[in-house]
């Protein structure tokens, strides 16, 4: 298993961060392994070099496949592919520990652009923190679960986006052996295989063909992962050239937000309701276990 | 399991060390390719990245140094809101050096070490099945779908302009 969230013995469960990168960068000297790094530079001069491309698909609706995109998809390229023996497991651990050092990186110039743009903060507070609560519309998706034949894995799997906070918040109260915990273990690990590329594709569809105000779609991209949150933002600031302190502004602040607020919401609001709604709807649409041969 | 979270590790000279090597090889790589795609100065790139890694440092250490459950993402960014605020002294300078930095430089080379670092997941991701494959799709999508409605319902009934 990638990932174990774990309490410790006084109940903080927000330490796996930190935990999983003292862990590797810090004992590790993650800097001696030069082949990661000068991989990773390689990596994002061939990005840079090909650069933004537009596949135009109607006259005047193109998607957007920008450099970002070729990082993130040459990683995992050069992890897997079996030529290429220095990045193996081990670079991976280093470059997952080194990843939770770097989110800050991105969140400093976020803060940054918050501070630069904080009346707008202020005048925009209501939609910033409704928002929020847009994030609950994951429990629609439990219908579709149950139809799937998940049963109890799919509380679990609908009741946020499944990742790190929320894995610890389900284990927290269901126990680690438990089916809602299977659920958001599996939403955790294909959330972190492709959740990033497939958010970036669906900003660029978002962008192309819903008519939403620039500022909702950077407050949305505020999901409550960093990685996935750079994804969103990158088609976001092409699509709405102008605005690019705003946009960052709101999805920085709107990360903040999920950081914040975004776990008490789970565990106030989308788990309670996600149990209701699968008593109420299980006897009703539940299908024969799946969990068996679907989930281990 | 052998990534059981165990004894909390001390911040001492040695990490705080590693931690500012890390950050510095993370800040080239970025100078470079902001240099390549925004062809922004490198001097004031590199200065730029200092800041937004001392930021980093900051709040990284603090995370691991106050006896507070709060997470270094929180001290990063209100650290960096007040740099920026207006009418504080840094706000000037900050704002003129992190404004050389293109955000996507910074996401493009974090996204190569998430690319990566997500190779490891590889295994356990097969084994799932295609069932949970759509669920998390449908998941990722109505999270994003539904926070952008909601905030757009918003903005447009409080009269917000586009």
């Amino acid at each position: 298993m990638a990932i174990i969230p774990l309490k410790d013995d006084d109940g903080q469960v927000e330490h796996i961060y930190r935990e999983k990168t003292d862990k590797r960068i810090l004992k590790k000297n993650p800097w001696r392994d030069y082949r990661l790094h000068v991989t990773v530079l390689i990596l994002v001069v061939i990005a840079e070099l090909i650069g933004t491309q537009k596949i135009p698909i109607t006259g005047d609706v193109a998607i957007t496949i920008m450099p970002l995109i070729y990082t993130i998809v040459l990683g995992l390229v050069f992890y897997l592919a079996k030529p290429i023996t220095w990045i193996q497991r081990k670079q991976a651990r280093i470059a997952e520990g080194a990843m939770m050092l770097f989110i800050g990186v991105l969140i400093a110039k976020l803060a940054v652009s918050s501070g630069q743009s904080i009346h707008l903060i202020f005048e925009m507070g209501p939609a910033l923190i409704l928002q929020e609560l847009g994030h609950l519309a994951t429990i629609l998706v439990l219908p579709i679960a149950l139809l799937l034949g998940f049963k109890e894995e799919a509380i679990g799997m609908t009741n946020s986006i499944g990742r790190e906070p929320n894995v610890a918040v389900v284990v927290d109260k269901y126990g680690f052996n438990s089916p809602e915990s299977r659920g958001v273990f599996a939403i955790f690990i294909i959330g972190t295989v492709i959740g990033t590329i497939f958010i970036s594709f669906l900003v660029t569809m978002s962008l192309s063909f819903l008519p939403l105000h620039p500022y909702a779609f950077a407050m949305a991209s505020g999901v409550g992962s960093a990685s996935m949150n750079a994804a969103a933002i990158g088609p976001t600031l092409a699509a709405f050239p102008g605005l690019e302190s705003q946009i960052e502004a709101f999805a920085g602040f709107s990360n903040l937000l999920s950081f914040c607020v975004g776990i008490y919401i789970v565990i106030f609001v989308a788990i309670p309701l996600t149990e209701k709604m699968y008593n109420w709807l299980e006897p009703k649409i539940g299908k024969d276990s799946i969990a068996k041969k679907g989930d281990e | 399991m052998p990534e059981l979270i165990d004894e909390p590790v001390d911040v001492s000279v040695h990490g705080v060390f590693n931690w500012i090597l890390l950050l510095s090889i993370f800040s080239i790589i970025t100078v470079v390719g902001n240099y390549m795609g925004y062809r922004h100065p490198i001097y004031d790139s590199l200065i730029g990245m200092a800041i937004l890694s001392g930021i980093t440092l900051i709040g990284v250490w603090l995370e691991r140094r106050l006896p507070l459950n709060i997470s270094s993402i929180i001290y990063i960014s209100l650290i960096g809101i007040f740099l920026a605020f207006p009418g504080v002294p840094t706000s000037e300078t900050v704002l003129y050096y992190v404004s050389k930095i293109e955000l996507l430089s910074i996401v493009t080379v974090f996204l190569a070490y998430v690319g990566i670092g997500i190779g490891k997941s590889w295994d356990e991701f097969k084994a799932l099945g295609w069932k949970a494959i759509i669920v998390t799709v449908l998941v990722i999508a109505s999270t994003y779908l539904g926070s952008a409605i909601v905030a757009h319902i918003v903005l447009v009934m409080t009269g917000v302009p586009v």
